[in-house]
């Protein structure tokens, strides 16, 4: 770091504490996941009336065995659809802290809290769709829920290729941050709009609420080490493109 | 412009110069938008034939089915979906003549507030769109729904027409800025605007259906339906208007 005195500050920093903790957080994350994962087959008790219309399945004889298996996922899906919203929520954060002040690093934030919500996202329509094809027998239903993540989906991708059509970098981070910021707007209001109008096909699907305390623990296990493994990767991943940033500084600075 | 409701300027040299108001700047674009319309007639006529010729594809997918049962429950989204792939056109268009000539710069060099370009422009595609669906709607009805008999509500599909070209208008302004500068300008509006648009599509081809079909309890539909893609509307012209500094700047 030859040219520190004068165009220090202009360098874009790493290797600020969350980094040093992020792979110590990511091995925390895999640990209580796995106990989740564990804690979710050996020991939550078994649930009826976790299928639509489990009304009907009241009374544990109705219930078998392999449709208890089923809501097992729900340990999984639910954590990981929590920690794609609150990734694509840093998203916006960061987007409407870009525009305020046009520093590029919230710009590189916004992106990889993107990326990683891009991830969890297709991970919980995974999840979601393996349920949906066991319980209701479809591979595909315009669900609210469905739907708006299959639309939040493809805005997110719609992010990516944007910004990979535009080739300034100042023009792609504002686009970017305008695009994250609408889409945040946008998402809420497409639930709402598919929950609320009665579509004449499928019935609001209503779900029981309530958990007893073993699912609880067992749910927290898991969504505490989501959310750990979701913050790990964005902070690997922001040092990885941060550190490339300053790489590409350091030798535009070099070769001054 | 210069008028006299201008407040009055004084340079260092002593000339007196009228500063437009605001919504004299916001007539003078619009006006520009249209005289240039009118003058090349480009924007309309590609969409009204493009409208046809949805219409025609359309006339060749259903051909096989039985007609007079369906099409009544199908042509609220039949007709959005022509809306949505016209506009799309439209809004590609619109900013392409803006770049051809250097014009946004020019527009940019003005000393006004940006989002006055956002309404002047959001204003001008919603008339022409509103033009193209007055030419496409009873073409529309011409093609396929004269087999059957609408229900009397029909004449109230106007109302999510005008609330959903309003949206389209608004958020695809602000796409077809953004997309103005990228590569492959076409199929990214495209990319951004269907997902973008979605929510409003749903709640109008609710709304739009159930006026044309007119089954019982109709009105609680429509009116549920055009509460929320009112609602889209607003909040959604909104933040393009406060985006939209940003973007055209950008």
């Amino acid at each position: 770091m030859t040219g520190e005195t004068k165009k220090a500050p202009k360098l874009p920093e790493a290797g600020q504490w969350p980094d040093r903790i992020a792979p110590a957080v990511l091995v925390a994350g895999i640990v209580l996941s796995t106990i989740g994962f564990l804690l979710a087959f050996l020991w939550a008790s078994p649930v009826n009336g976790a299928a639509v219309n489990g009304v009907e399945m009241i009374g544990g004889q109705m219930v078998t065995n392999v449709l208890l298996l089923s809501q097992k996922i729900f340990y999984f899906h639910m954590p990981v659809a929590i920690t794609s919203f609150a990734a694509l929520a840093f998203a916006g954060y960061y987007a409407v802290r870009f525009l305020m002040t046009k520093n590029r690093r919230f710009d590189t934030c916004s992106k990889i809290a993107m990326e990683v919500a891009l991830l969890f996202v297709a991970c919980t329509m995974i999840t979601g769709d393996l349920w949906t094809r066991f319980e209701w027998g479809v591979w595909w239903t315009w669900d609210p829920r469905l739907t708006t993540y299959l639309i939040l989906m493809l805005i997110i991708i719609a992010y990516f290729i944007l910004r990979n059509a535009i080739d300034e970098p100042e023009r792609r981070a504002t686009y970017g941050a305008v695009l994250a910021i609408i889409a945040l707007i946008d998402v809420p209001i497409c639930f709402m709009v598919t929950r609320l109008i009665p579509s004449s096909i499928h019935p609001v699907v209503v779900r029981e609420g309530g958990m007893s305390g073993d699912m609880g623990i067992t749910l927290m296990f898991c969504l505490a080490g989501i959310a750990m493994v979701g913050f790990a990767l964005y902070r690997l991943r922001f040092r990885q493109v941060r550190l490339t940033e300053r790489v590409e500084a350091l030798k535009e600075q070099l070769e001054d | 412009m210069a008028a006299e409701k201008g407040a009055t300027v004084r340079t260092a040299g002593g000339v007196a110069l009228k500063k437009p108001s605001t919504f004299q700047q916001y007539k003078t674009l619009l006006r520009k938008d249209l005289e240039q319309e009118f003058r090349t007639k480009e924007m309309l006529t590609s969409m009204g034939i493009y409208a046809l010729l949805v219409i025609i594809v359309y006339g060749a997918a259903l051909a096989q089915t039985s007609q007079t049962t369906d099409i009544l429950q199908m042509s609220g989204g039949l007709l959005w979906a022509l809306i949505v792939f016209t506009s799309l056109l439209g809004l590609n268009r619109s900013f392409a003549h803006e770049k051809e000539q250097g014009c946004l710069e020019g527009i940019l060099l003005v000393p006004m507030d940006r989002s006055v370009v956002f309404l002047a422009k959001a204003t001008s595609n919603l008339l022409f769109l509103l033009v193209v669906e007055v030419v496409a709607v009873p073409l529309f009805y011409f093609f396929f729904l004269t087999t059957t008999t609408p229900s009397e509500s029909f004449w109230l599909l106007v109302v999510p027409l005008l609330v959903g070209t309003v949206g389209v208008a608004g958020i695809g302004t602000l796409l077809s800025t953004i997309t103005i500068n990228t590569r492959g300008k076409d199929v990214m509006l495209a990319v951004l605007f269907i997902p973008l648009i979605f929510p409003l599509l749903y709640a109008c081809v609710s709304a739009t259906t159930a006026a044309i079909v007119g089954a019982e309890g109709y009105a609680d539909v429509m009116l549920t339906s055009l509460a929320l893609a009112g609602g889209y509307d607003v909040i959604m012209i909104l933040a393009s208007w406060v985006l939209y500094d940003f973007v055209i700047s950008a």
